[in-house]
């Protein structure tokens, strides 16, 4: 890997940091101010294969919530929760864990996506200075492998794809999910550009 | 018993002098069933009437013209039409209307253009229940 490369992930991880951060506080008070850990971002590049890998593993069941972003910079954001932290998180937001998910289950997770991936979102904004609107959420129950493939295929991306990793963490439960943050590509040069960092 | 759980409509004393005020009507706008849920529990147990619900910005301005809330609860990011343009075209029909904005999206300029729009207070999400109702009373004045 490259310096230039390295230094644009560095970039994307200390964003991925302090969005997450606000994403964490505000999934914390929805929790009705239940103390979250975050878990230490992580940017990366990797391919459609490896990307399939992240959350569980291509075959295992998500709950994911997409949003397409535009504005200053273009790209897409998605929160993935295992189906597990699915049931903690609906069980705490409507009072029992659902058997199944019906149409208020669903509007639950669009609403909790929506908050934590605008709260990254509003964060990043703020850094950049510039205005991101986010698009309505989609969301979807399914295996790992169809929800990035519909992500993917949204983010016009063929080959390889720049993720930032991020999750949360509670004592008693387990609530662990992924971030993931897919800037345009030529709007990544623009980001490092809104961050005084000049094109690279 | 609390007050709003008396049957028929909810009333409340605002005063303190004895007097049954009317409850407040209010519409929420909010393109998730889970969100107006929430919304509507707080509003409620505090002895405002949800008269109606919406969940984007032109089922907003239709229930406004046909309800006539004393309040708005209004969400940002809808789909058909957002609450920015769903706020500009209410205010343009009432210019009294009172909307309070309840959205994630808290940027700025967001901000700036929601209460130049003719909102009264802008919440960010996730919101305390106490800075809602705070935002209403000081809305109904």
């Amino acid at each position: 890997m490259t310096y230039e490369s390295d230094f644009k992930l560095d970039v994307l991880k200390e964003l991925g940091n302090i969005g997450a951060g606000h994403a964490t506080t505000a999934l914390s008070t929805l929790l009705g101010n239940k103390k979250l850990t975050l878990v230490v971002p992580e940017a990366m590049i990797v391919g459609m294969q490896e990307s399939m890998s992240l959350c569980g593993g291509p075959e295992s069941l998500v709950g994911a919530i997409y949003i397409r972003v535009s504005g200053g910079l273009c790209g897409h954001m998605a929160l993935l929760l295992p189906y597990e932290s699915v049931q903690s998180l609906l069980g705490y937001l409507l009072g029992a864990a659902p058997q199944e998910l019906r149409d208020m289950e669903l509007s639950t997770l669009q609403e909790v996506g929506n908050i934590v991936v605008t709260s990254y979102l509003n964060a990043l904004a703020e850094m950049t200075n510039t205005q991101l609107f986010p698009s309505v959420p989609a969301v979807a129950v399914d295996m790992a492998a169809a929800v990035w493939s519909s992500i993917l295929a949204g983010a016009e991306v063929a080959d390889y794809i720049t993720i930032v990793q991020t999750g949360f963490q509670t004592d008693a439960e387990i609530i662990d999910g992924t971030i993931a943050f897919i800037p345009d590509e030529e709007d990544l040069a623009k980001l490092l550009g809104a961050l005084g960092m000049g094109e690279l | 018993m609390h007050e709003y759980e008396r049957g028929g409509v909810h009333s409340h004393d605002p005063m303190g002098n004895g007097a049954i005020a009317m409850a407040h009507t209010i519409l929420v706008v909010d393109d998730t069933a889970f969100m107006r849920m929430m919304i509507k529990n707080v509003v409620q147990k505090h002895g405002y009437q949800v008269i109606g619900e919406a969940g984007d910005g032109e089922e907003a301005i239709a229930k406004y013209k046909e309800l006539r809330p004393d309040l708005v609860t209004m969400d940002i990011t809808m789909p058909k039409l957002d609450g920015i343009s769903a706020i500009k075209a209410i205010m343009e029909f009432d210019p009294n209307a009172k909307i309070i904005v309840c959205s994630a999206m808290g940027q700025k300029a967001m901000v700036i253009e929601a209460l130049k729009s003719g909102a009264k207070d802008f919440l960010v999400k996730p919101f305390e229940a106490d800075r809602v109702i705070e935002a209403l009373q000081k809305a109904v004045g």
